[in-house]
């Protein structure tokens, strides 16, 4: 019981990092009816980038290279939609999927070429810190994950629901025509999307990195995958959806982990997906009715 | 020589994955499943040929029946969600596919060695072209015969109503069904012959390269099976087959000799190109 206890809040304070991958999906998606699918690449990738911080300043403490990151994660992502969105017509979809793939495989190799393809040491802040009730542990370092993803998450909810940007962010994803014709810049608001989900990844990243402790190009694409995983779940466009789902997908993955084992683990979270497309296709938080 | 009829060799069996998406396309769904069908079609074919001791012939059918009826499982299911929900459930589903071959170990002692699938080191041995004396060529031939013969059929789907109707519903689903179209059918049937020439392309692929893992059929593979008929365009199946030449053929044999830099420009121009050509590289203008 204990064991199981352990594992899901352990799942639960790394699930949050999912929830960030999630939201960047389901935001990019509300705005744009679009899937960025370079989307968990470019986190990996900011990442990365905030490791540069360590070879130009050799001990920078963490908390800078999570800034870094952070930032790289916002430029990133203006690349992105630069690259892949903002010259292509809105008419054909599959070129935009295409065209994130193709971002995808571009940001992988880049990082490949820039590492070797080696594993990079990350860096964390509190992974000496334990706390303990009796049996129970809580990492510090997860709990400081938490903690910055949930920062996060109050600050997007903010910014989207306090702002006049965010009002034009939500107006857009509502109705885009009305939006612009109510002066709304449409594709800056969609640009803007893609910076704000963009830093939001890098953070993700740097979380990632932080708890995992290395960083590797091969976590994108299962992070692709879960953080699609999660969008789907928790209703594809809703914030509190995504946040649901990721801190669910991260319980239910490391129990699974502890009773059947890594390489079985993610079998069950497609399982859990494919459940939920059975039985409540439109996710936990089921948008109302609409396009798509 | 040889590694010309190899690099031949995998540009048919790539173009039957591609032919297995673009028959699914045609119906506008987008499906990452395509990795999974041809996972189960070279799991269920080499298992045949190497534990069953089969022909290949029959086997090829019968994996190709495996690629079928998953992709009929998968379709009515899978079907009740459109646009990018059905994107990421076929993902899900490939990838569970991935994750049960990587767990998936059934072996039997044959002489002094065991053979079959073995979980992660996956399934070796997969020797029935070598153990019958066919060359390198006559494997390319028997991959070309698949290929030459599925591009007929679906050349020939094009030209007939069925064509008329899978491209009906891929254009506009609403205005199809009310003129009578069964959209359930169209999308499942498209699924079903996609999974099965999915399946045929995994047998060719298991016994031509004899080693197969789970690795051989993550997301990466998925996404470059729907990659070549968007990439080539949707217009007719010659689209898929020049896209995989210029992928293939172009891409990664042609550019071996920039090294690293290779893997850079790919990505690269995958992007470039959809901006230029967001229809396809191959897109005719009126046509």
């Amino acid at each position: 019981m204990l064991d199981f206890l352990q594992a899901v809040s352990d799942g639960v304070l790394f699930g949050a990092t999912y929830a960030l991958i999630g939201i960047g999906f389901t935001l990019v998606f509300g705005v744009m009816h679009k899937i960025n699918m370079a989307y968990a690449a470019a986190s990996i990738g900011a990442a990365y980038s905030g490791l540069l911080l360590l070879e130009v300043m050799a001990g920078a403490p963490p908390a800078a290279v999570f800034a870094c990151a952070f930032l790289a994660g916002g430029l990133l992502g203006w690349v992105v939609y630069l690259a892949c969105f903002h010259f292509i017509p809105l008419s054909h979809p599959l070129a935009t999927l295409m065209s994130t793939v193709g971002m995808l495989l571009l940001i992988d190799e880049v990082v490949v070429h820039a590492t070797d393809g080696m594993p990079q040491n990350y860096p964390a802040m509190f992974d000496d810190v334990m706390l303990h009730a009796g049996e129970f542990t809580l990492r510090g370092d997860l709990l400081l994950v938490f903690g910055v993803c949930v920062a996060a998450m109050a600050c997007l909810l903010a910014l989207l629901y306090r702002t006049r940007l965010g009002l034009a962010t939500r107006a857009v994803s509502q109705q885009p025509i009305a939006a612009q014709l109510c002066g709304i810049q449409v594709a800056q608001v969609n640009a803007i999307t893609f910076v704000i989900t963009g830093l939001l990844g890098g953070l993700a990243g740097a979380m990632i990195g932080a708890s995992v402790g290395t960083l590797s190009p091969l976590l994108s694409g299962p992070l692709t995958v879960k953080g699609l995983v999660v969008t789907v779940i928790g209703g594809l466009g809703s914030i509190p959806g995504a946040i649901v789902a990721g801190l669910l997908v991260g319980g239910f993955e490391n129990v699974f982990q502890l009773y059947r084992g890594v390489t079985e683990r993610d079998l069950y979270v497609m399982l859990l997906l494919f459940a939920f497309l059975v039985f409540r296709p439109g996710g936990i938080f089921a948008p109302r009715g609409g396009r798509d | 020589m040889d590694f010309y009829f190899g690099l031949i060799q995998l540009i048919g069996v790539h173009t039957l994955l591609g032919l297995s998406a673009y028959i699914v396309l045609l119906t506008g769904q987008v499906s990452l499943a395509q990795a999974a069908f041809y996972a189960i079609g070279a799991y269920v074919s080499g298992m045949l040929t190497v534990l069953a001791e089969w022909h290949i012939v029959p086997a090829l059918a019968v994996g190709g029946l495996a690629g079928a009826a998953a992709a009929c499982a998968v379709g009515f299911p899978a079907l009740r969600v459109k646009g990018l929900m059905l994107v990421i459930a076929t993902l899900a589903f490939g990838e569970g596919v991935r994750i049960f071959f990587f767990n998936f170990d059934y072996q039997i002692a044959k002489g002094d060695i065991k053979v079959g699938p073995l979980g992660g080191e996956g399934f070796r041995q997969i020797r029935f072209f070598p153990e019958n004396g066919w060359t390198t060529f006559d494997v390319m031939l028997f991959i070309w015969l698949f290929v030459v013969l599925v591009m007929a059929l679906l050349w020939w789907f094009d030209r007939s109503r069925y064509g008329a109707v899978l491209r009906a519903v891929g254009e506009d689903e609403v205005a199809a069904q009310s003129v009578g179209v069964n959209l359930t059918a169209v999308k499942v049937s498209a699924m079903t012959v996609g999974g099965a020439i999915a399946g045929i392309a995994g047998c060719l692929y298991a016994h031509y390269t004899t080693h197969i893992e789970h690795a051989s059929f993550n997301v990466l593979v998925a996404t470059f099976a729907i990659a070549y008929p968007i990439v080539g365009g949707l217009q007719s199946v010659f689209g898929t087959l020049a896209a995989v030449v210029f992928v293939q053929g172009f891409l990664v044999e042609g550019l071996r000799e920039l090294g690293d830099w290779r893997n850079l420009l790919f990505g690269a121009l995958i992007v470039l190109a959809m901006n230029l050509r967001p229809q396809g590289l191959f897109w005719r203008r009126g046509a």
